[in-house]
């Protein structure tokens, strides 16, 4: 049975890893006749007992007993690949006995190894959402599964007839010490065609984080993690308020220079909140443009006058790029707006609030369509704000965007990004209100304006919504509440919730066909979708952003001024070099 | 040229009156010039002697010339530009500066405004060398209006070295049907005529065709050049109304549509549509039988009071908007752009 003799391979040397952060290993003997069972579930014991056990020196060799694996096997021969792939870790010793054949397939197995490590390290925290310590979490959920697992054992001999390709899924299987079933299906969890947005998971709990990291930073990372601080501009700010309490308490080394130790110091600051969540465009040119000042200040300089400069420029920059530049964004373009319009605009984008109270303010009378969307709802606040203010408000979510769109006039849009080839990256979903106006009658009656400050502008292009994108946790699409936040209350929604989950059981044929999973173990919404990772052939994608092309931009509102998108590259680089 | 109807001061000095004169005197003058023309000559009046006061009554005065015109986009491009020019210039360290002598600067100033409007009634020249390469020898053209950057150009074309017309190409001028000519008495011809004449009389075959043959007679062109009033932000121009109509036939037919226009007629403007310019004109007017027997008597009561209400714009001076997807390219005095680098040339003025 080559197959499943190799993927213990795997599971024994990733235990490694991880059996040190969970208590994991349980003191299982394996029986030789269950290969499968004994195996996956015990792989920290079988490390230790492999002498005692010959077939487990077989299947399960180790860097010790590697050379005796190569040489006593009588099957060797014929396991030439699993025979390499078990000397994955060995030291020298055992590579005399090898050919080169088995070196390069050797080195292969390694390399799978390590590819399959750094996998695990990122998929670790990934089931921890609800805030549990990430490394914890990993341990205390692959457990039940493990022993579950094995107490089940009697489906072993049916899934042992599986194999799985010997290299595949290895990670996963070792995650939750089950079967290779599971491993394949953890494997599909990640969306192929963005498997290179699934990066780093985002981080759960200020656990880890360096000790360099001040503490506004520390809860801002936290806030925006669970999108309390929301959106590209706010997350702009936020950052450089915290960053100028960075430099407030900052002292710098003896032995250093602020221009050169304070760049390195906002580094570890910079890194915990990417780890929180990607960087925005505004917040990587906010932060340029800091470490730019912060580069210039001559060594000269008393540290007192040097922190005082740079709080400056931040409350500079803070005012110039954002504050000021929003107000006149509004102004400008609370101008195109007329009477009568019906305004359509898509999420919760603060300046397209700003400008429509800006021209509610000037006393034009027009209606405005709000189109929202799961999972973050940020049409909502605008909704109640505009509401509030007197405005005609329509508020509806993107499936009913070619409704909101028959009656529109103008469309008003926020943005995360500009990219230099004129299009429009922001919030999924802007593309297609952004195309159902202009599609809509050959394009010409609907404007699409675009609000953005010039902060936002970025010299990257983006040709498709693919290679730069941010894929947000996929749980957040399977709960209808709002992500349970650490920062925030909780939510008051719950009992609509329910009710519409009840509403959803109908539909659910997914989680009864699955026998297996109808213990309602753990979940207190039982929304179809809640097993979703133990659901063979379902894949959830949470991605949160999309690129509009610009043809479908006519016009992109500035503090600089009104420019066709075209023109983003232009004034970027004026807006940079000044 | 203008009176000067009073002494230094700038109060007797009447910038519209000085403007419609300017534009009168000299027809090869465009709107934009005028403006800032007018405007040297009202420095020239004025006793400001300081800066802010010259920018205050510069402001003031732009401000009066636009409200009393009733379409101002073409001049806001002249004096949008003489504005920024001047403030560049004090701006500027030195001499010149904010901290020289006002005398010098204005001096400097008034020098410099008329340099610029020599230059800008060369413009067409340059504009027409670089447009000539377009003009192929037995190409027919398709032009309307009275733009006199396509008269210059097409004379120019016509004019080639080796006596009349070596470039053989042909015209078909789309003659408007609400100019002067058709609405008023028969003494005036129509917007464009003499264009006309002097190309016949240089030997180039000219059709002129209304506006409703459009469509029929764009399959007999090779191209469509017309002129501009002003060319907006977005690449897209704002010119006598049946321009837009035009570019949507050529687009559809797939013919080149070229667009002739100085760079000092390149507006800080962003309009969305047609109906969002930023001037009144009453094209489209719906009446019933009432309205109109209503509106006859008014005009018999009102005909000899002068009118002092808002302005509104004639019908045969009405503009329409021609968006930039229609537009091929724009032959400028700073080289043929494409619709999208208009912009570009508008942010490097303004910044």
């Amino acid at each position: 049975m080559p197959p499943p003799s190799s993927s213990p391979t795997h599971i024994c040397l990733l235990v490694k890893h991880i059996s040190s952060a969970s208590t994991m290993a349980e003191p299982v003997h394996p029986a030789p006749t269950m290969p499968f069972a004994s195996s996956s579930s015990a792989p920290g014991p079988a490390q230790q007992s492999t002498a005692e056990n010959p077939r487990q020196t077989q299947t399960l060799p180790i860097r010790d007993s590697k050379d005796a694996n190569a040489t006593n096997s009588d099957k060797a021969p014929h396991k030439g690949k699993d025979t390499t792939a078990s000397a994955v870790g060995g030291d020298g010793a055992g590579d005399k006995a090898l050919s080169p054949a088995e070196l390069k397939k050797k080195a292969k197995a390694e390399k799978t190894a390590r590819r399959a490590k750094e996998k695990l390290e990122r998929e670790g925290p990934a089931p921890a959402v609800g805030g549990a310590p990430a490394a914890g979490a990993g341990g205390s959920q692959a457990r039940p599964s493990a022993t579950s697992k094995k107490d089940g054992a009697p489906g072993g001999s049916q899934k042992g007839q599986r194999a799985p390709p010997p290299r595949r899924g290895s990670v996963a299987a070792a995650q939750h010490g089950a079967a290779e079933q599971q491993k394949k299906r953890k494997e599909d969890k990640s969306v192929a065609v963005f498997g290179h947005l699934y990066g780093q998971q985002r981080r759960t709990t200020i656990a880890g984080a360096g000790k360099e990291v001040h503490p506004a930073v520390l809860a801002l990372g936290l806030q925006m993690r669970d999108y309390v601080v929301c959106g590209s501009s706010a997350r702009c700010v936020a950052t450089l308020l915290a960053f100028k309490r960075v430099v407030e308490s900052y002292t710098t080394p003896l032995g250093t220079s602020l221009s050169r130790h304070l760049t390195a110091h906002l580094s570890h600051q910079i890194t915990y909140l990417s780890t929180c969540r990607p960087l925005s465009i505004s917040q990587g040119n906010a932060i340029r443009a800091l470490k730019l000042t912060i580069a210039s200040i001559d060594p000269s300089t008393p540290e007192t006058s040097a922190k005082a400069t740079l709080c400056d420029f931040i409350d500079s920059f803070i005012r110039e790029k954002i504050t000021i530049a929003d107000k006149v964004i509004a102004d400008s373009a609370a101008q195109k707006i007329s009477d009568g319009d019906v305004i359509v605009t898509f999420a919760g984008s603060s300046i397209v609030k700003e400008t429509l109270l800006e021209a509610h303010r000037q006393g034009k009378r027009f209606r405005v369509s709000i189109i929202d969307s799961r999972p973050l709802f940020e049409g909502k606040n605008m909704a109640r704000a505009l509401a509030n203010a007197g405005l005609d408000v329509q508020y509806s979510l993107v499936h009913a965007v070619s409704h909101a769109i028959k009656d529109a006039t103008k469309v008003f849009l926020g943005a995360h990004a500009m990219t230099s080839n004129g299009r429009l990256y922001s919030r999924v979903g802007t593309a297609l209100v952004a195309m159902s106006a202009k599609e809509r009658a050959g394009g010409v009656e609907v404007p699409v304006i675009v609000c953005c400050e010039t902060v936002k502008f970025t010299d990257r292009v983006a040709l498709d919504s693919i290679v730069v994108n941010e894929i947000a946790d996929a749980d957040e699409l399977v709960s209808p509440s709002p992500p349970q936040q650490v920062t925030d209350l909780p939510d008051p929604a719950a009992a609509a919730a329910t009710a519409q989950s009840d509403s959803n059981k109908k539909g659910a044929h997914r989680a009864p066909s699955n026998p297996s999973a109808d213990t309602p173990a753990s979940s207190s919404d039982d929304s179809p979708l809640t097993k979703w990772k133990d659901t063979p052939n379902l894949q959830l994608l949470n991605i949160m952003y999309d690129v509009t092309p610009a043809e479908y931009v006519d016009m992109v509102v500035t503090e600089m001024g009104s420019l066709p998108p075209s023109a983003v590259p232009i004034v970027h680089r004026m807006s940079t070099n000044m | 040229m203008a009176p000067p109807t009073s002494t230094a001061a700038a109060k007797g000095f009447d910038i519209v009156e000085t403007y419609n004169d300017l534009l009168r005197s000299d027809p090869d003058l465009t709107m934009p010039i005028a403006a800032i023309e007018a405007l040297v000559l009202l420095l020239t009046h004025s006793a400001a002697s300081t800066i802010s006061e010259t920018l205050d009554l510069l402001a003031k005065s732009t401000a009066h010339l636009k409200k009393s015109i009733p379409n101002p986009i073409g001049l806001s491009a002249g004096t949008d530009l003489f504005q920024r020019y001047l403030i560049t210039t004090l701006q500027r360290p030195g001499q010149l500066g904010p901290a020289g002598d006002f005398k010098a600067i204005r001096t400097h100033l008034l020098s410099n405004g008329r340099l610029f409007i020599r230059r800008a009634k060369e413009s067409r020249e340059k504009i027409a060398a670089f447009g000539r390469g377009f003009i192929r020898d037995g190409s027919t053209v398709i032009t309307n209006g009275g733009s006199r950057a396509v008269a210059s150009l097409l004379r120019k074309a016509a004019d080639e070295e080796g006596g009349p017309s070596v470039v053989r190409f042909r015209v078909i001028y789309v003659m408007s049907s609400t100019s002067k000519g058709v609405d008023g008495p028969s003494g005036e011809e129509p917007e464009g005529m003499e264009t006309v004449r002097a190309l016949r009389a240089k030997g180039v075959p000219v059709a002129t065709i209304p506006e409703s043959a459009v469509a029929y007679a764009l399959g007999k062109a090779d191209m469509v050049i017309v002129g501009a009033e002003g060319v907006v932000e977005n690449g897209g121009i704002v010119s006598r109304m049946g321009t837009y109509q035009i570019g949507l036939l050529a687009k559809a037919i797939g013919k080149p549509f070229y667009v002739v226009a100085e760079s000092h007629k390149f507006v800080r403007l962003y309009p969305l549509g047609q109906y969002d310019l930023p001037i009144e004109q009453h094209v489209i007017e719906f009446k019933s039988e009432e309205d109109m027997a209503e509106e006859s008597q008014q005009q018999a009561s009102a005909a000899n009071t002068s009118a002092d209400g808002p302005i509104e714009l004639p019908l045969c001076d009405s503009v329409d908007f021609t968006p930039p997807h229609l537009i091929s390219a724009l032959i400028t005095d700073s080289g043929v752009l494409t619709p999208s680098a208009v912009s570009e040339e508008l942010i490097k003025i303004w910044f």
